[in-house]
C-alpha cells in the first residue's frame, strides 16, 4: 500500500465520478425542458423564456455544461428550481433516513445470507439445501417494488400489524428493511454456499482434517475466511443494489429518504438535485469499491505479499 | 532411539469397503490384509482406481456417510476411531499428501497452523507449543525456524511446504504415517531429500510409514516391504527385494515392465485400463489385461496364497519362482536419427522478463533473465530432451520455440528462418509446423467438444481439406494414436487421463507438424499409461519423421525416448551429450547430482535400506488369516 496505489484509485474515481455526472447531465437535458415540467400548461411562452433565461437553460448545451462545472469547482453545485434552496443542502438532509434504511437492511443481509450459505453448504443436496435455496431463489427473483407491496397486503392490510407508510418508529423499518435486504441476502447466502462448498473440498481442509483439526474449527478458522474471499466481492456489489433499491423501497413505503428525492427530482426534472443525488450515488460506490479492495488485502496474505515466486520456468 | 511398542503402527484385518450409491452397493476395496512394524516403511502400490487412496482414507476415518467400512482398522493396537478418548486423527495416525502447498491453508502462517497443531495435539499452550513448533520445524530439516513461523505457504517452495506437512504431521507424535504420493509433485533432488527425510524420521521416531505411490523406484528407495493392489485387492505382497526383483504377479511384472529404468530399456505399457468398481469383471480383476491368464482366470477369484518368506501372491497362474529378469536386450531404436541440416535451432538466446519485485504492491520493476545464451539445435527426426529442475529456465525455452516470447538476444530459427510471435500472421503458418503436447491434457482440451470436434478444429481453422477429408483424416487420426473410432463422439470427461493426452497429440498431428514440443506430456498420468504415451510419440517420431522437443524433469523418461539431452540449470545449458553420456558418465556436477537422486530400481535393489528378515510373524498371521474360515 503505498501513496502511487492510492492516487492511482483517487485518479480513476474522479473520472468515474465525472463520466456519471456527464451522462445524467446530457440524458436529464435531453429527456425534456424542467420549465414546461414546472409551469402550467397555459403559462404564457414570454414567462417561460424569462424562466428558461433566468436558470440558463437557453444556452446550448455545452454552455450549460461549462457553467456547471464551474460552478461545481467553486462549491455550488445548483440550486433547486422548487424549493429554491442549495440541491446539496436538500440532499443531506435526507441521507440519515436512507442510512436509516440501507444500513440495517445491510446487516440483515449479512446476517441473514451468510448462515444460510454455510448451512446449505454443510447439508448439501438435502431437504434443507433444497429449501434454503428455493428460498435464495425466490428472494433475488422478486423485484423489490413486488415484495413490498406483497408485505404491505399481508402485514397492514390482512394482519394489520405493520404500518403500510411512513417513518418514526421501529415497526415502521421492519417491511421496509425486509424489502430491501431479501435480495440481498438470497445472492449472499447462493455465493457463501457454493465458495463453502468449493473450499470444502480444497485440499487444505482435507489435510486439516486429517490431523485431527476438530469440525467446528475446520469450519470456522480454516474454511470460513477462504471462502470469504470471494463473497467480498459479492457483498460490494450487493451495496449497489440496496442504494439502487432504496429508491424504490422508499417509494413504495412513503420513506421521507435521499432515495424518493431523487426520483421526484427526476420526475419533476429539478436538474440540480438529481445531479448532486447522482454524484452521491456514484461516490457512494467508488467508496464501497475501494474498501472491498482493502479488505481483500487484509484478508489475503497472497496480495499483500504479492505472490512471491516468479513466473515458473 | 527406536520406541518400542508390542502392536504393529498399522493392522488392517479382512478390511472391506462399499460405496452405496443411488441404492447400488458397489465394492471399492476388498479383502485387505496389511500390517506395518513400527518403524517399518511399507509401499502400496498401483494404478490410480486401484483402492489405494480409499484404503488410506478409511485408516484416518475420512470416508463419507456413503461409504460403508467393515473389517478391523487398528492403529497401534486400538481398534475404532479413537486414541485414548480422542480422534485418532493426529495422533496415533497422520497424513502428508501429494501437493503440499494446495495441504496448507494459504491465508493463515505456517507458525499459526504448526502451533495450533500442537497446542491441540500435544495440550500445551503459548510459548511451550511455540517451542515445540520450532523443535519441529528443525527436525524436519528446515532452517532459521523462527523466520518460517512468519511466512506463508505460498512464500514457500514445494519441497519446504512438504516438510511443514510434516512437522505437522509430527505434532501428534504419531504411531503411523500415513504418506500419500509426498514427492510425485517434487523435483528429483527435493524428491530424494524428502524420501531420506522420512527415512531418518522413522528410525528417530519408530513410527510406521504406509507410503502410497505409483513410483517403484521411490519404493525401491526407502520401503520394507511393498503391497500391490489391483481393483480393491492386494495381488501380491512381499519384500521389496522379492517383489522388484522377482515379481510373481503378472500384474507387477507389468507395473515394473513399465517403469522406465536408466538402463534405458524400452517400456512396455500395460494395456487396458483398471476396471471401475461395480464393472469388475468375474473372477480374477486383472484377467482381461493379463498375458498370462488361463480358463481358470476368468471364472475363480484367486486366493492370496502364501509362497513362503513373507511373499504373498493372489495369482492362479503367477510367474515361476525363478522369473526371468525384466531386462531386455537394449536396442537402440535412436540411432537411425538423422543428423541432416536443423529444422530448429537456437543461437545464443536470452530471454529476460520483467518482474515486480515482492513484498510491495507496486515494488521496484526488476530483470529476471530466465535463460542466458542458450544454443541448441535440432533435426529432422531426431530427438532431444531438455531436463532441469523448476525454475531452470525449461519452459521458458519451450515458449521461445512456440513463438510465445521472443527472445532479448541472439535467434531462435526454425528451418533457417527466425520464429515469428504468436499472434502475427506469420505464426499462422508457423503453427502447421510445430505443434504443443502440454502436461495436462484435461486442461488442454475443450471440455464441451466432442473428440473428433476437437481434432476437426485446427482443420477448419487452416481450412485444410474439404468436410469429408477432415472427417476421414480425423479417423486417420485416431487410429494412429491408438484410440478407437467410437471415442470421437465422447467428451474429454468420458475419457481416462491417457486417452485424453492420445487424442491432444492427434489434434497435434492433424496439421502434419515437423516438430513436437513436449513439456512434460507424462507427469500427468499413470506410470502404466505414462509409457503407453512415451512409446506412441517414439514410434510416431520414426513413422512420421517427426523432431521431438522434450521437456521433462523424469530423468528416465528422457533417457528412454530422447537421443541426445541437454541439461538446464539456472537458466544455462550446463551440459549437452548423447543420452548415453549423459546418464553414463554425466561430467557437471549438477547433472551428477540430478543422475544420482534418481530412485531407480536397479541401483536401489542391491543398496536398499530393508532388513532382510522382514516381519515373519505378520505374513504367517496373514497365511493363517486365509486357511482359517
Amino acid at each position: 500500500m503505498n501513496l502511487r496505489f492510492v492516487t492511482r484509485k483517487l485518479l480513476r474515481a474522479l473520472i468515474t465520478l465525472v463520466l456519471a455526472v456527464t451522462f445524467v447531465f446530457v440524458i436529464l437535458r435531453a429527456a425534456g425542458d424542467p420549465v414546461l415540467a414546472m409551469l402550467p400548461d397555459d403559462t404564457s411562452p414570454e414567462i417561460v423564456e424569462q424562466m428558461r433565461q433566468a436558470w440558463g437553460l437557453d444556452l446550448p448545451i455545452w454552455q450549460q455544461y461549462l457553467r456547471y462545472w464551474q460552478g461545481a469547482l467553486q462549491g455550488d453545485l445548483g440550486t433547486s428550481i422548487y424549493e429554491g434552496r442549495p440541491a446539496v443542502d436538500l440532499v443531506l438532509e435526507r441521507i440519515p433516513q436512507t442510512l436509516l434504511l440501507t444500513v440495517p437492511s445491510f446487516f440483515f443481509m449479512l446476517i441473514v445470507g451468510v448462515p444460510a450459505g454455510i448451512w446449505a453448504a454443510l447439508r448439501r443436496n438435502s431437504g434443507v439445501d433444497r429449501v434454503i435455496m428455493s428460498i435464495s431463489v425466490s428472494g433475488y427473483s422478486l423485484p423489490n417494488f413486488f415484495l413490498g407491496i406483497l408485505l404491505i397486503l399481508v402485514f397492514s392490510v390482512q394482519l394489520r400489524l405493520l404500518p403500510s407508510a411512513g417513518s418514526g418508529s421501529a415497526a415502521h423499518l421492519v417491511m421496509p428493511v425486509l424489502t430491501l435486504g431479501t435480495a440481498g441476502a438470497g445472492v449472499i447466502a447462493r455465493f457463501v454456499r457454493s465458495s463453502m462448498l468449493e473450499v470444502m473440498n480444497k485440499h487444505y481442509v482435507r489435510a486439516a482434517i486429517a490431523r485431527g483439526v476438530p469440525r467446528h474449527i475446520v469450519l470456522t478458522r480454516i474454511a470460513l475466511p477462504n471462502a470469504a474471499i470471494p463473497v467480498i466481492t459479492i457483498v460490494g456489489f450487493m451495496i449497489g443494489t440496496l442504494i439502487a433499491g432504496s429508491i424504490v423501497t422508499e417509494t413504495v413505503f412513503a420513506w421521507p429518504g435521499a432515495g424518493r428525492l431523487l426520483l421526484d427530482a427526476v420526475s419533476s426534472r429539478d436538474l440540480a438535485v438529481v445531479q448532486v443525488g447522482v454524484m452521491l450515488i456514484a461516490t457512494s460506490m467508488i467508496v464501497t469499491n475501494f474498501t472491498v479492495d482493502m479488505v481483500y488485502f487484509l484478508v489475503d496474505p497472497r496480495l499483500r505479499y504479492g505472490s512471491g515466486q516468479g513466473e515458473g520456468s | 532411539m527406536s520406541v518400542v511398542t508390542e502392536h504393529p503402527a498399522l493392522d488392517l484385518v479382512n478390511v472391506t469397503i462399499d460405496l452405496h450409491s443411488r441404492g447400488r452397493r458397489v465394492n471399492v476395496v476388498d479383502d485387505v490384509r496389511l500390517s506395518i512394524d513400527a518403524g517399518e516403511i511399507v509401499g502400496l502400490v498401483g494404478e490410480s482406481g486401484s483402492g489405494k487412496s480409499v484404503t488410506c482414507l478409511a485408516i484416518l476415518d475420512l470416508l463419507g456417510h456413503a461409504f460403508h467400512v467393515e473389517g478391523d482398522v487398528r492403529v497401534a493396537g486400538e481398534v475404532g476411531r479413537t486414541w485414548g478418548n480422542k480422534s485418532r486423527r493426529g495422533r496415533a495416525a497422520s497424513m502428508i499428501f501429494q501437493d503440499p502447498t494446495a495441504s496448507l491453508n494459504p491465508i493463515s502462517t505456517i507458525g499459526h497452523q504448526l502451533i495450533d497443531a500442537v497446542g491441540r495435539l500435544r495440550g500445551v499452550d503459548g510459548s511451550e507449543a511455540r517451542a515445540i513448533a520450532i523443535d519441529l520445524l528443525t527436525r524436519v530439516g528446515l532452517p532459521e525456524p523462527e523466520i518460517r513461523l512468519r511466512q506463508y505457504p505460498f512464500q514457500q517452495s514445494g519441497g519446504q511446504n512438504q516438510r511443514v506437512m510434516i512437522a505437522l504431521a509430527l505434532a501428534g507424535n504419531p504411531r503411523l504415517l500415513i504418506a500419500d504420493e509426498p514427492t510425485t509433485a517434487l523435483d528429483v533432488t527435493m524428491e530424494a531429500q524428502i524420501l531420506r527425510l522420512l527415512d531418518g524420521l522413522r528410525t528417530e521416531t519408530g513410527m510406521g510409514i504406509l507410503l502410497v505411490t505409483h513410483d517403484l523406484g521411490v519404493v525401491a528407495q526407502i520401503c520394507d516391504r511393498v503391497a500391490v493392489m489391483y481393483a480393491g485387492r492386494i495381488v501380491e505382497q512381499g519384500s521389496v527385494a522379492d517383489i522388484l526383483d522377482q515379481p510373481r504377479h503378472p500384474y507387477t511384472r507389468g507395473l515394473i515392465a513399465a517403469m522406465p529404468t536408466m538402463t534405458g530399456a524400452r517400456r512396455h505399457g500395460i494395456s487396458g485400463a483398471v476396471p471401475v468398481p461395480g464393472a469388475r469383471p468375474d473372477g480374477c480383476a486383472f484377467a482381461p489385461r493379463c498375458g498370462n491368464a488361463i480358463d481358470i482366470c476368468r471364472s475363480a477369484v484367486p486366493a492370496l496364497a502364501d509362497s513362503g518368506g513373507g511373499r504373498i501372491v493372489a495369482c492362479h497362474n503367477p510367474e515361476s519362482q525363478t522369473g526371468a529378469k525384466l531386462d531386455e536386450a537394449f536396442t537402440d531404436h535412436r540411432a537411425e536419427a538423422g543428423l541432416g541440416q536443423p529444422l530448429l535451432e537456437l543461437r545464443g538466446v536470452d530471454c529476460a522478463y520483467r518482474v515486480r519485485k515482492p513484498g510491495r504492491l507496486f515494488g521496484r520493476i526488476a530483470e529476471f533473465r530466465a535463460i542466458r545464451n542458450v544454443s541448441l539445435s535440432l533435426a529432422r527426426g531426431d530427438s532431444l530432451a531438455i531436463i532441469g529442475e523448476s525454475g531452470s529456465g525449461k519452459s521458458t525455452t519451450a515458449k521461445l520455440v512456440m513463438g510465445m516470447e521472443p527472445p532479448s538476444t541472439g535467434e531462435v530459427l526454425f528451418n533457417g528462418t527466425p520464429v515469428p510471435r504468436l499472434g502475427t500472421p506469420a505464426h499462422r503458418d508457423y503453427a502447421r509446423s510445430v505443434q504443443l503436447i502440454p502436461q495436462n491434457p484435461q486442461q488442454a482440451l475443450d471440455p464441451r467438444m466432442h473428440a473428433g470436434r476437437q481434432i476437426v478444429e485446427p482443420l477448419d481453422i487452416h481450412g485444410i481439406g474439404t468436410r469429408q477429408e477432415r472427417i476421414a483424416r480425423m479417423h486417420e487420426l485416431l487410429a494412429a494414436v491408438g484410440l478407437s473410432a467410437d471415442v470421437a463422439d465422447r467428451y474429454p470427461h468420458q475419457m481416462s487421463g491417457g486417452q485424453n493426452q492420445r487424442l491432444v497429440i492427434a489434434r497435434a498431428l492433424a496439421l502434419k507438424p515437423k516438430l513436437l514440443v513436449c513439456d512434460e506430456p507424462t507427469s500427468a498420468l499413470d506410470v502404466s499409461v505414462q509409457a503407453q504415451i512415451i512409446e506412441l510419440l517414439d514410434e510416431l517420431r520414426r513413422r512420421l519423421d517427426l523432431a521431438l522437443l522434450f521437456i521433462s524433469h523424469d530423468l528416465r523418461v528422457v533417457r528412454s525416448l530422447c537421443r541426445r539431452v541437454a541439461v538446464m540449470h539456472d537458466g544455462v545449458v550446463v551440459e549437452e551429450d548423447e543420452a548415453a553420456a549423459i546418464f553414463g558418465a554425466p561430467r557437471h556436477p549438477y547433472t551428477q547430482s540430478l543422475v544420482a537422486s534418481i530412485p531407480d530400481m536397479s541401483r536401489a535393489r542391491s543398496t536398499s535400506p530393508m532388513a532382510t528378515g522382514g516381519p515373519q510373524h505378520l505374513a504367517n498371521g496373514l497365511a493363517e488369516g486365509i486357511a482359517g474360515p
